[in-house]
């Protein structure tokens, strides 16, 4: 029995098939990571997936698929755009007066002169 | 830095003064809390290394120096095309400075100890009141606070990554009486500090 089990490990160590590679979808374009950066955008894909994305991106540019990365793009500036084009609430006033202590630093800067010491 | 360029006493190393004094290593991190606002955390470097062989002889002392800018800023912005942002920024200023020497105990003949060291040091900085004894730390260090402003431009090359270049400028309270070194009271180098323009580039990566 024990050379029979001897055997038969032997034999699979030397005659197994080895582990069929699962291979991905064949159009990198179709990848359902592309899908989630263009409904959610590519800052929103977790740090664990990034070097996923990035490499389907560029398979996917290979492939002939430029404008569809492309348009991901485009679809994130455009919501960053929409959603910060115009300054909202206090944040005006604060950029005003920023404005204004760098104009009257700037001024007191040039024009102040300094008290004598001696 | 008249404290250290300028020192009769001790010769400093400016070899490399551009990278050691005009450029700072600028790091720091934000989170955007609004559509139009980010608040975080912020911090220009500087640094200098170098063996002060000529003023110490006998211990060839190796010297440290950083001078660190920490901001908190809080930055309103809008974008003016959608790769193209405008911003704001007003942040106190926690700053420090910390200078080390790495100096050895009595060699020689001379009897030349690391509280002579650093006698020798402070006496450059203008300080009358010597050291009877040091303890094994050894740097000194000066804390103060400031503020400062500026306004940036930033341009996104990706949607996650862009260029921030801003400039501002930087206001700070140092006080060359106000350093420490092991508990207490010592003279630190002139800085000319107190108002200084900034320009800054940054690389800026997003994540959300």
């Amino acid at each position: 029995m024990k050379r029979l089990v001897t055997f038969f490990l032997l034999w699979s160590l030397c005659f197994g098939n080895h582990p069929q590679k699962v291979e991905g979808p064949n159009n990198p374009c179709a990848d359902p990571i592309l899908a989630y950066a263009r409904k959610h955008g590519i800052k929103a894909i977790p740090i664990k997936d990034l070097i996923h994305y990035y490499r389907t991106a560029k398979k996917c540019s290979k492939a002939g698929g430029e404008e569809v990365i492309q348009q991901i793009r485009i679809n994130e500036y455009e919501r960053d755009f929409r959603r910060s084009k115009t300054m909202a609430s206090w944040t005006s006033t604060y950029a005003v007066c920023v404005g204004m202590v760098m104009f009257y630093y700037f001024l007191g800067l040039f024009t102040a002169s300094k008290p004598d010491n001696t | 830095m008249a404290g250290f360029d300028d020192n009769e006493d001790v010769n400093f190393p400016t070899k490399f003064k551009f990278f050691t004094q005009t450029l700072l290593w600028n790091v720091g991190t934000y989170y955007e809390f609004f559509s139009n606002a980010r608040v975080g955390y912020n911090s220009f470097s500087s640094f200098a290394f170098g063996q002060l062989k000529d003023s110490f002889p006998t211990s060839a002392p190796v010297f440290y120096r950083t001078i660190k800018y920490r901001m908190f800023p809080l930055e309103t912005f809008f974008r003016l095309k959608p790769n193209i942002e405008l911003n704001f920024t007003l942040t106190p200023i926690w700053g420090r400075g910390k200078i080390t020497l790495e100096t050895k105990p009595a060699s020689g003949s001379g009897g030349w100890t690391i509280t002579d060291d650093w006698n020798v040091l402070f006496n450059s900085f203008d300080d009358d009141d010597p050291l009877d004894q040091v303890a094994s730390d050894n740097n000194m260090k000066s804390d103060w606070i400031g503020y400062s402003g500026m306004i940036g431009i930033r341009y996104y090359f990706r949607p996650w990554m862009g260029l921030d270049f801003k400039a501002g400028f930087l206001n700070n309270g140092y006080n060359k009486e106000k350093w420490r070194f092991q508990g207490k009271r010592v003279m630190g180098p002139d800085l000319t500090i107190d108002d200084l323009p900034i320009f800054s580039l940054k690389l800026v990566y997003a994540l959300r």
